[in-house]
């Protein structure tokens, strides 16, 4: 029985050791140093910090897809009085849908999403996905929960609208009765 | 002498411009209705204010009405180059309200490159934009790639259809009078928004696993840029937001219908279908594709990025056809795209300059004029090289056998020719803003030829007269040029006419 235990011991730290190594290798990068030159990332361990945008999709695989956003409006969206600052600059992950289960929902209009840290590989032009490149996430953590976004309208626009309509509407009515 | 138009011109192209704002007020309840059934407050105001200034401008334009004058050809040719002009101008008023664009040229550039299907954008923070404006960015392409003006003809019958037909770079009456012709064009865009949707829908919530509302959001979006040959996209990673091979297909085979000319779906729907494959247009566009996607296949091989084939074949695969289609979606984010240098550079770009079938919703020089192009090229070499008594055939097969005369090669070469020009004129304002030559000329190309794909010069940040310049290429790229001309033509004679 003790050998049997010792036996199984050493398979486990055997197994622990790459994983192990592999942390060491760990390091904080951005989507655009990742994008920028893809392939010196490939097959390494990354970590990424950014919001989880768009969807969740649970494939029949077990898998869930989403997209990760580490630009200025992954902390401050537009839409909750965050600065222009250029285009979304997001990339895909994929990782189990057990680890996903719990959270929040994606950012989006009116919402933002979750702001989380994965760490995983980075597939670089996977010859297993037909070339595709995404985050294959081991681990996440949730920094910061998703939240509702309550909109900053600008009301004089509403109202605007509504006389452009009525203007409209009056110019209809005035050409049919000359019509008549 | 240039003839200075009269008060009677003005109101026969004030009343056609009427008749065409007040059906684009209409097709603006639409994003108005999506945004109050969402409690898009902010949203809803804006589109209201769009819809009441189209609605104005065209009521008051068909006011105007003239009193015996018919819409001639150069009418015809003003209204249609206004027409592309003052519909985004308008239609660019819900985005700049929105909040995420940094101005109001922004918003003009995404409007104009919405409604002449190129795709190139502006918008910041696409990601947490209102679906209400999401929906309207693709509904601008939906109406620029059926044609406004189509749009127009199919609910008003009248005189003056034919030029403003021809004016909006439709080269072919499919059917006896442009009314039907325009009908059956919108019949065939409804079947397949109706399929495609359905089958983007169910692909959406049953491979990718998205909500049922969610996966037919985005098959709505997918659709309006695949299949008219768009190329914006409700999320920011364009189509390599949905990593699904069967998405990817799907989406290609819209952006193949989107591609082929309205002739050739009749022919499909109701001809013989084996005079499809004798055209000399589908040849055509069947080579470049092949001559193309061989390019782009070889000069990713050469790189090694791609280290299995099916990898490197589906990637150039779907971004050729993309770029030959007129499309613009992409699976490769755009800073990888620009290191695609070479042989595959020079497939996409080339494939992009060539772009779909003429009365397609693509752009680009044409499939037709260039296989009349080449079959003139090659008759010339035939008349050098065999025998001064040898008869070269000068005749080609499109929808029925027809005479290459000199003057439609002449035009066909020229209209390539102006093309040429218009993709220098940006390459030249873009090099001169200190981009690269091979960034500089794949924008421009994407631009004038309606395509959409970005090697990463289209920011918000680039220089104000690049921007210009690059609505200027897609709105005269869109419309081929001749009612650019006759518009630029118009204003010469108001000015120095007699």
């Amino acid at each position: 029985m003790m050998l049997l235990r010792a036996g199984a011991l050493a398979i486990v730290m055997i197994l622990a050791q790459p994983v192990a190594a592999t942390a060491q290798d760990e390091s904080v990068v951005s989507v655009s140093e990742l994008l920028a030159d893809g392939r010196a990332f490939a097959g390494a361990t990354v970590t990424l910090e950014g919001e989880l945008v768009g969807d969740y999709g649970f494939r029949r695989d077990a898998t869930m897809w989403t997209q990760l956003n580490d630009d200025p409006y992954a902390r401050n969206p537009l839409v909750d009085s965050g600065r222009r600052a250029g285009a979304n600059v997001g990339v895909g992950v994929r990782m189990p849908a057990s680890l996903a289960e719990g959270l929040d929902p994606p950012g989006g209009y009116r919402r933002k999403g979750p702001l989380v840290q994965l760490t995983g590989t980075w597939r670089f032009h996977d010859p297993d996905r037909g070339g595709e490149s995404y985050l294959e996430v081991r681990s996440l953590i949730v920094v910061e929960p998703g939240r509702h976004i309550d909109e900053s309208v600008n009301w004089a626009v509403l109202p605007t609208g509504l006389v452009a309509v009525g203007l409209a509407a009056a110019l209809w009515l005035l050409r049919r009765r000359a019509e008549r | 002498m240039l003839i200075r138009p009269v008060a009677e011109d003005f109101r026969i192209i004030a009343y056609y411009l009427g008749r065409i704002f007040v059906i684009v007020a209409a097709a603006g309840l639409l994003p108005t209705a999506w945004a109050l059934l969402g409690r898009e407050w902010h949203p809803l105001g804006s589109f209201l204010v769009m819809v009441g200034l189209f609605a104005i401008l065209g009521l008051l334009g068909l006011l105007a009405k003239p009193e015996e004058g018919r819409l001639d050809w150069s009418h015809g040719m003003v209204v249609v180059a206004l027409t592309w002009l003052l519909v985004p101008a308008v239609g660019s008023v819900p985005l700049a309200l929105s909040g995420h664009y940094g101005s109001v040229v922004d918003a003009l550039f995404e409007a104009m490159s919405g409604i002449t299907t190129s795709g190139l954008s502006l918008t910041q923070d696409l990601d947490h934009l209102a679906p209400s404006v999401n929906f309207w960015r693709h509904l601008l392409h939906f109406l620029g790639g059926q044609g406004i003006v189509i749009a127009a003809l199919s609910l008003f019958a009248g005189g003056g259809g034919i030029t403003l037909y021809y004016g909006e770079a439709r080269d072919e009456r499919i059917l006896p009078s442009v009314t039907s012709t325009a009908r059956f064009i919108w019949t065939v865009a409804s079947v397949h928004l109706v399929a495609g949707l359905a089958v983007l829908g169910l692909i959406g919530h049953q491979v990718l696993g998205f909500q049922w509302t969610r996966a037919f959001f985005h098959g709505l979006m997918v659709f309006f840029a695949a299949f008219d040959t768009g190329g914006f996209s409700p999320q920011s990673t364009s189509l390599g937001y949905y990593h699904s091979a069967i998405y990817e297909l799907a989406t290609a085979v819209l952006m193949l219908a989107g591609a082929l000319s309205f002739g050739l779906h009749f022919a499909m729907w109701r001809g013989p279908r084996r005079a499809v494959f004798a055209n000399l247009e589908t040849r055509t566009i069947l080579g470049t594709f092949g001559f193309t996607l061989a390019l782009a296949i070889v000069g990713l091989a050469a790189t090694g990025v791609y280290r299995t084939v099916p990898g490197l074949t589906r990637q150039a695969f779907f971004q050729v056809l993309s770029a030959h289609s007129g499309t613009g979606f992409s699976t490769v984010p755009s800073v990888e795209l620009a290191t695609w240098s070479g042989l595959a550079f020079g497939g996409i770009a080339i494939a992009m300059a060539l772009g779909g079938m003429a009365s397609s919703t693509a752009g680009g020089v044409k499939s037709l004029r260039i296989g009349l192009t080449l079959k003139a090229i090659t008759n010339q070499i035939k008349h050098v090289l065999l025998p001064e008594r040898a008869v070269v055939s000068n005749t080609y097969y499109q929808s029925g056998r027809k005479k290459l005369t000199p003057e439609l090669a002449q035009s066909a070469m020229a209209v390539s020719l102006l093309y040429v020009a218009l993709f220098l004129l940006g390459t030249g304002v873009a090099i001169a803003y200190g981009a690269p030559l091979q960034s500089a000329l794949f924008e421009s190309v994407s631009a004038a030829a309606n395509v959409g794909l970005s090697v990463g010069v289209t920011d918000p940040t680039m220089p104000m007269a690049l921007k210009l310049v690059y609505m200027l290429e897609m709105w005269a790229g869109r419309l081929e040029f001749v009612a650019v001309f006759a518009l630029f033509g118009f204003v010469i004679a108001w000015v120095r006419g007699k």
